[in-house]
């Protein structure tokens, strides 16, 4: 079934924004205190290039380029899905606290190994990390569930205790934050900030398989998620378990945020406005919309990110805070446009 | 034969009890129109047969079978239902919604085979729109929508259908519409069509058969002739009827009514 859009221009969309992607990571290559020029990056990465190119290009660019993409992706389809499965457009997960539940465990856990593990980069750190930050994640979803639980779970009392959650946990978090060191809070303030500060291949190999099985997984069940957002009577009269799938997708999406909250910490409204814009440019149909939205947030990631390492260089500005900076005129802009 | 059986059905919404050992009977084939005042239950008992509520008691019987027994996508196959003020996101084609009818037909990731794409063009057709295939669903008028609906459920390729004020919110021309190619669907493919209806004479004229609820309970069922009289209609709706024969098809109507 086409679209009215019509599927030339579904493809020219797409195009355009595998072109934008592509674009802005010749060019983020190109910035830096390093600069490589676009002919050398595609040189060096056929082996081409002198060594100290594929020095920066293979440890230092290219595995923090990945672990952006992955990150961006996980959290726009973790967005794309809550929304479906709240049927509100102002849900994201962080708004549902489930980035806060990520950070909240991940801070507890610095907390009590006395700071070690932020400032070690062991490589039992780097896969302990993700691992907390997915159990603080789904500890969230869990509480958020069962307190919004009555007789089967309605998307509003999902969205309002998940409001409620991200209040409690964030002002716990910032009571931990209190006690440590200036130094080890000031990391922890960038941090929950946002900011890509794994970057080498041992993170990649953390996420990567994890993003990808949950992303795969997540757009098997684009179909249901197509017709849930007819809501519960027609869902349940076009023969959907609506419990049992909300339920399964939500603890999808708990995935997919804990692992991008372990990698990046808290980045605000990438998930929110990602798949608003893809939205806007393909449609609801889901097939389309958890990869454009995925496409989308990438983009923004990794804009933000080379701004955020260039701008005020050599001091590297957190990644969220540039999201915030390009996320929140978008978003008043949403709120003025209703 | 029945299409639908309840058995001692209960249904409670918190702690009070709308529905208590409802025994309700739905013949295969037919229009069945369930009537009655607002807040009498008639919604609930169709929500509850369609699913959307659960039941504090009893048993539904779908074509025989208990639909405890069943699971979700099997009664899917066998009963579509078309709630009152359905919903659609923004941004899908007429086309695209109708294709939402083939979800428990399908199964991986979902894409549309030959046999699907067929049921879609059908079901355009019996609604008279498959022009309109391609068209943006925000540019249909309340009727044109509604009938798209239809066919969403019909694309759905089941026996029953069950409706819940199917056209409360559209303008007399569009509510003969959907009646009459309701109608028609049953005089054609058979379909065993179940509907709330809030309008009265509309109800008459297309029901082969009408259950009247007060209160949860079933206070009369039989065919229009037999439900449309002063005696029963005070007792659904608590008012004084005078009930005629239209001169066109001789069906029975209430022309006029007082508060008892």
């Amino acid at each position: 079934m086409q679209t009215h859009k019509g599927k030339k221009k579904l493809i020219l969309i797409i195009s355009i924004l595998f072109i934008l992607l592509l674009s802005i990571f010749i060019i983020s290559f190109n910035i830096g205190t390093f600069a490589i020029g676009p002919i050398d990056v595609i040189k060096t990465l056929f082996g081409q290039g002198d060594s100290k190119q594929e020095l920066v290009l293979f440890t230092m660019r290219l595995p923090r380029i990945i672990i952006a993409l992955l990150v961006a992706s996980a959290l726009a389809v973790s967005g794309t899905v809550l929304q479906g499965i709240t049927k509100n457009d102002l849900a994201d997960p962080g708004i549902l606290g489930i980035s806060s539940g990520a950070a909240l465990a991940v801070v507890i856990y610095i907390y009590f190994m006395n700071g070690k593990a932020y400032s070690d980069v062991s490589l039992i750190t780097i896969f302990t990390m993700p691992i907390i930050a997915l159990l603080g994640a789904g500890f969230a979803a869990f509480l958020i569930y069962t307190l919004a639980w009555k007789k089967g779970i309605n998307p509003t009392r999902l969205i309002l205790m998940g409001i409620g959650i991200n209040s409690a946990f964030s002002a716990i978090l910032i009571l931990f934050q209190f006690r440590f060191s200036t130094q080890d809070f000031n990391k922890i303030m960038i941090w929950t900030s946002g900011s890509i500060w794994g970057t080498n291949w041992s993170y990649v190999i953390a996420t990567l398989p994890f993003v990808f099985i949950f992303t795969v997984l997540i757009i098997y069940k684009a179909r249901y998620l197509d017709v849930l957002s007819l809501g519960d009577e027609l869902s349940v009269g076009l023969g959907v378990n609506i419990e049992k799938e909300r339920r399964t997708l939500l603890i999808y999406t708990v995935a997919l945020a804990g692992a991008a909250t372990a990698v990046a910490g808290t980045i605000a409204f990438l998930g929110l406005i990602s798949p608003h814009i893809a939205r806007k440019l393909v449609g609801p149909k889901h097939k389309l919309l958890l990869p454009t939205s995925a496409l989308v947030s990438s983009i923004i990631l990794l804009l933000s990110d080379t701004i955020a390492k260039n701008v005020l260089a050599p001091i590297e500005m957190p990644v969220g805070i540039v999201v915030s900076i390009i996320g929140v005129p978008y978003f008043i802009y949403l709120i003025m446009k209703e | 034969m029945n299409s639908i059986k309840t058995e001692n059905l209960s249904i409670s919404y918190g702690d009070s009890d709308i529905v208590k050992d409802l025994n309700l009977n739905i013949p295969k084939g037919k229009i069945t129109t369930i009537i009655g005042s607002n807040g009498c239950g008639k919604s609930t008992i169709l929500k509850t047969i369609a699913r959307i509520l659960k039941p504090k008691n009893g048993v539904i019987y779908i074509n025989g079978n208990d639909i405890q027994s069943l699971s979700s996508k099997s009664i899917a196959k066998e009963m579509a239902v078309l709630p009152q003020s359905p919903e659609a996101p923004n941004g899908l084609t007429v086309g695209e919604l109708v294709a939402y009818g083939r979800f428990p037909h399908q199964s991986g990731f979902g894409k549309l085979m030959a046999k699907d794409k067929e049921k879609i063009t059908w079901a355009l057709k019996i609604i008279n729109m498959e022009e309109f295939k391609d068209r943006p669903i925000e540019s249909l008028s309340g009727g044109q929508r509604q009938r798209v609906w239809i066919a969403m459920a019909l694309a759905q390729e089941t026996e029953i259908l069950l409706l819940d004020e199917p056209t409360t919110y559209l303008d007399l021309a569009h509510q003969l519409e959907i009646l009459q190619l309701l109608d028609d669907l049953n005089k054609s493919q058979r379909q065993t069509i179940v509907m709330v209806i809030h309008d009265l004479n509309n109800a008459a004229r297309f029901a082969d058969y009408m259950v009247g609820i007060k209160d949860g309970n079933i206070v009369c069922s039989g065919t229009p002739r037999e439900i449309m009289t002063k005696d029963n209609l005070r007792k659904i709706f608590n008012i004084d009827a005078i009930v005629v024969d239209e001169p066109i098809d001789h069906k029975p109507v209430c022309i006029t009514y007082n508060l008892i």
